[in-house]
C-alpha cells in the first residue's frame, strides 16, 4: 500500500477511536432504562423522594426485566399497596413498598429551622478557627526551629 | 509533492491524531526528583497533602456542621436511620469529600450519599435553574460508584452528606477538603456580615449568594456589558439578558423567593437595601456575552430595625412560621 493512504487510513482510524464515551450508547435495555428513569424524574419533577422511589423501581425493573425481556408489555407494581404475587418474588418488590410506605419520612431532605442552621455554621465555624490558630502556631513553631 | 515533504506532512498529521496531552506543572524541592514525584505524574488526583501530624480528626455526629478540613469518622452506636453532614467552606472555596475507609451494608439498606449542594424541607440550594448539573447528577451513592470514584466534588462552596446506617458498629471515614475556585458562584455566606464581589465571566449561568439572616445590601458596583447601553435600560429587567436581583425568602430554593430588586443597568456608587427575610439572595443572571462583576456588602439588620420593618409595611412579605 502507498505510504499516503495509509496515513489516511491510519489518521481517520485514529480519529474515530477518539470519540467521546457520552455519544456511545447501548441500544439495548439500558436505554429503555434510562427512558423509564427520564419519565420517572420528570413526571415528578424536583421532588427528592420520589427521585429515591424511581430509582428503587428502577433497581427492582432491571433486576427482574431479564426474565421478561421477551415480553412487550412491562408489569408494573402497584404501588404503594403493591399484593406479593407469588412467594417466589424477591426481596426488592418488598423493600420497595416498604420504602414508599415511608413517604412521610423522606431521608433524602432534613427539617431544619434557619435558627438551628445558623448556631450550627458558627460552632463549625469557631471550631475552624480554633483548629486554624492552633496550626499556625504549629507551623510558626516549625519556622522558628 | 516531493519525498520529504511529503513524509513530513504524514507525519504531521498522525501526531495530531495520536497525541493528547495534559499540562502537569511539578515542582521539585531541593533539585531532587523522586520516584514518587515522577509517579505522580499518572495519577490524575494532584493532592494537597498534609504532614500526618497535622491533619484534623474528630468523630462525626448524626447531625453535624462542618467548616474544617479533615478526616471525620462516623460509627454507629446504634442504628441511625436519618443522618445528615453539612459541609460549608469559604465563598472562594469548593468541597472535595474522599471515602477514606467504609463498612456499612449496602444491601442491608445502608447508603451513604453526597449532595452536591444543601437541602433543607425539601429545597435545594443551589436550584435547578442555577446549578449546572440535573438533579439526578447531584446526589451521588457509595453504593454505586463509590468504589471506583472515592473522591466526590461539589460545584460550590456547600455540600451534604446522608447516610443510614442499620447495623450498630458500622462505620466510615471521610476526608473533607476545600480546594480552590476562581470564580465562585452559588454561594452561602458563613457570616450575616460580609462583602463579595461576583464575576461571571462570559458563562451563560445563574449564580446566587445566599445570607441565610436578614441584612442590608449595600451595591457598591455593578459592571453589566461591556457598554452602558442605554437602550438596554429602557427594555427594563425583563427584556435583558444580562441583570442582577435581589431574593427574599424563608427557604433555601431561590426559584420559590420572591424578588425585591432588579437592576439591570450598570452603575457605581453605593445602593442600599435591607431585607428582613430568613434568606437574602444577591442572584446574578447572565447572558454569556459579556463579562458580569457585582460587588457589595451585607451586615446584619438589628431586632430593632426589623421591627421598624414590621411597623412601616403593610403586608409582610416574608412570614415568619
Amino acid at each position: 500500500m502507498k505510504p499516503v493512504p495509509l496515513v489516511l487510513l491510519i489518521t481517520s482510524v485514529l480519529l474515530t477511536t477518539h470519540i467521546p464515551l457520552s455519544t456511545c450508547r447501548p441500544r439495548d435495555l439500558s436505554l429503555m432504562n434510562s427512558q423509564l428513569d427520564d419519565v420517572l424524574l420528570n413526571r415528578a419533577g424536583d421532588d427528592a423522594m420520589s427521585y429515591l422511589v424511581g430509582e428503587k423501581l428502577l433497581q427492582y425493573l432491571q433486576r427482574n426485566l431479564g426474565a421478561q425481556k421477551a415480553g412487550g408489555v412491562l408489569h408494573l407494581p402497584h404501588f404503594p399497596t403493591a399484593q406479593l404475587r407469588s412467594p417466589h418474588e424477591d426481596n426488592s418488590l418488598e423493600e420497595l413498598t416498604e420504602f414508599s410506605k415511608r413517604n412521610d419520612d423522606p431521608p433524602i431532605s432534613i427539617d431544619l429551622t434557619f435558627h438551628l442552621l445558623r448556631n450550627m455554621i458558627e460552632m463549625a465555624r469557631n471550631e475552624n478557627q480554633r483548629e486554624q490558630a492552633g496550626l499556625n502556631r504549629k507551623y510558626l513553631d516549625e519556622a522558628g526551629k | 509533492m516531493s519525498g520529504t515533504s511529503r513524509a513530513q506532512l504524514c507525519f504531521l498529521l498522525l501526531s495530531v491524531t495520536a497525541l493528547r496531552g495534559h499540562a502537569r506543572f511539578l515542582d521539585i524541592q531541593d533539585n531532587d526528583i523522586s520516584p514518587e514525584g515522577l509517579l505522580s505524574l499518572l495519577n490524575s488526583e494532584l493532592k494537597r497533602e498534609l504532614p500526618e501530624e497535622f491533619v484534623y480528626r474528630r468523630a462525626l455526629r448524626c447531625l453535624d456542621m462542618v467548616a474544617v478540613e479533615g478526616q471525620f469518622t462516623f460509627t454507629a452506636e446504634r442504628p441511625q436511620l436519618n443522618c445528615a453532614v453539612f459541609f460549608i467552606g469559604e465563598p472562594s472555596d469548593i468541597i472535595s469529600i474522599e471515602y477514606d475507609s467504609v463498612n456499612i451494608d449496602c444491601r442491608g439498606g445502608d447508603f451513604i450519599k453526597v449532595f452536591d449542594g444543601w437541602v433543607m424541607k425539601g429545597e435545594k440550594f443551589p436550584s435547578t435553574q442555577d446549578h449546572p448539573l440535573p438533579l439526578y447528577e447531584r446526589y451521588s451513592d457509595y453504593c454505586e460508584t463509590g468504589v471506583t470514584r472515592p473522591i466526590v466534588r461539589s460545584s460550590q462552596n456547600v455540600a451534604m452528606l446522608f447516610f443510614r446506617l442499620h447495623q450498630s458498629g458500622s462505620s466510615f471515614t471521610v476526608t473533607f477538603r476545600k480546594l480552590i475556585n476562581p470564580f465562585p458562584c452559588n454561594v452561602v455566606s458563613q457570616t450575616p456580615e460580609g462583602s463579595f464581589t461576583m464575576i461571571i465571566p462570559q458563562q451563560h449561568r445563574n449564580c446566587s449568594f445566599s445570607i441565610i439572616y436578614p441584612v442590608e445590601i449595600q451595591i457598591g458596583e455593578l459592571s453589566l456589558g461591556q457598554h452602558n447601553d442605554l437602550r438596554r435600560s429602557i427594555l427594563g429587567c425583563a427584556g435583558s439578558g444580562d441583570f442582577v436581583e435581589l431574593l427574599g425568602g424563608n427557604g433555601m430554593d431561590t426559584s420559590k423567593m420572591y424578588p425585591m430588586a432588579d437592576l439591570c443597568y450598570s452603575f457605581n456608587g453605593p445602593a442600599q437595601m435591607k431585607v428582613g427575610c430568613d434568606n437574602t439572595v444577591v442572584r446574578m443572571v447572565s447572558s454569556g456575552k459579556f463579562v458580569n462583576r457585582v460587588s457589595f456588602q451585607y451586615r446584619l439588620l438589628g431586632h430593632q430595625e426589623l421591627q421598624q420593618m414590621k411597623g412601616n409595611s403593610v403586608e409582610d412579605v416574608c412570614l415568619r412560621a
